[in-house]
């Protein structure tokens, strides 16, 4: 068992630590910072659909305003894909 | 098939750059990111001129089939994106700028549900080339509303905050909308793809596709240009 992991130990090379570290990174990067938005919208969403619930009228104007609620919630996701990005392809 | 769609796998994503060397300067374009975003314009563009032939009648008629279809289309573009406008004549002003805009993402998002096709806006440079368009616009519209020494005055006062605030203005708010587009086309395009590739005995493959893309790419197109209708307001309103 341990000279198993000896010989598997043996093969990697500091590079190959790097990209290890990296993949994890960006998957972490891209799985915490999409927790944050995620909570965020489902609230966004719950409020709104609340409110058409107790309006019905006023649907059109609620959607419009949840969507752009949504976009900028999502704006702290779209950072961290960003992040994950430049993580992956350029550093 | 299968095999295929894994090689598509493989390369998703890459991007065949071509270099151009105009004496000192090199200038690196994707040659298929320029085809694919000239084919949506002139998608848009055929279209138009394909269905304005169908508008020729006078006005007194009964409204035909391409006609209702067309009232319904501009009707619900009016109603989604007039209406959050800050006042009436910005509205009536900016509003074929905005549903220019709407429709041409639209289109570019579309791209992807043909066959040999890819979405434009699948590559970060269209998507943050629009939002340089809207920031631009924006900026404009600020210049105007307040004059250069309001403009001066929104970016430096207090001045120690100056930084934050061109930053988070001037950086940060391009980069998040055309990133927001890019990102959620991108997405949409690798989960499909993989989908395909990974659970192809299992899924309807031409449904799934059809119902994401036309589904993801009318939202996308929908909060971009909804977000350039907010980006306007804040840049109009006056304090």
């Amino acid at each position: 068992m341990l000279q198993e992991a000896q010989t598997a130990v043996q093969g990697i090379s500091g590079a190959d630590l790097v990209q290890v570290a990296k993949f994890l990174a960006a998957g972490l990067c891209m799985g915490i910072g999409a927790l944050g938005p995620g909570i965020g919208i489902g609230n966004a969403v719950s409020h709104a659909l609340d409110g058409i619930a107790r309006q019905p009228e006023s649907r059109g104007a609620l959607f419009s305003t949840m969507i752009i609620g949504c976009a900028i919630v999502e704006t702290t996701a779209i950072y961290a894909l960003l992040i994950s990005i430049v993580l992956l392809f350029v550093a | 098939m299968r095999e295929e769609l894994g090689k598509l796998l493989d390369h998703l994503g890459q991007k065949e750059i071509a270099t151009w060397h105009i004496g000192d300067f090199a200038i690196q374009v994707d040659p298929k990111t320029i085809v694919m975003s000239a084919i949506a314009g002139l998608l848009v563009v055929a279209l138009a001129l394909i269905l304005r032939r169908a508008l020729r009648q006078p006005i007194e008629d009964k409204p035909n089939r391409t006609q209702a279809a067309l009232d319904f289309v501009v009707d619900q573009l009016n109603g989604q994106l007039l209406s959050n406008f800050s006042s009436k004549s910005l509205g009536t002003r900016m509003f074929p700028f905005v549903s220019t805009l709407f429709l041409y993402i639209l289109f570019s998002n579309w791209l992807s549900l043909l066959p040999g096709l890819e979405a434009p806006t699948s590559d970060p440079n269209v998507t943050l080339g629009l939002a340089l368009l809207v920031l631009v616009m924006s900026h404009v519209f600020l210049v105007r509303t307040k004059g250069l020494r309001g403009y001066k005055k929104e970016f430096f006062t207090p001045w120690w905050l100056s930084p934050i605030t061109i930053m988070s203005e001037v950086v940060a708010r391009p980069l998040s909308h055309g990133f927001r587009l890019f990102g959620n086309v991108f997405a949409e395009m690798v989960l499909v793809t993989i989908v395909l590739a990974k659970l192809e005995p299992f899924v309807i493959p031409i449904g799934l596709r059809v119902i994401f893309g036309i589904g993801f790419g009318l939202i996308q197109a929908f909060v971009f240009s909804i977000l350039t209708v907010a980006y306007i307001n804040l840049a109009t309103e006056k304090h």
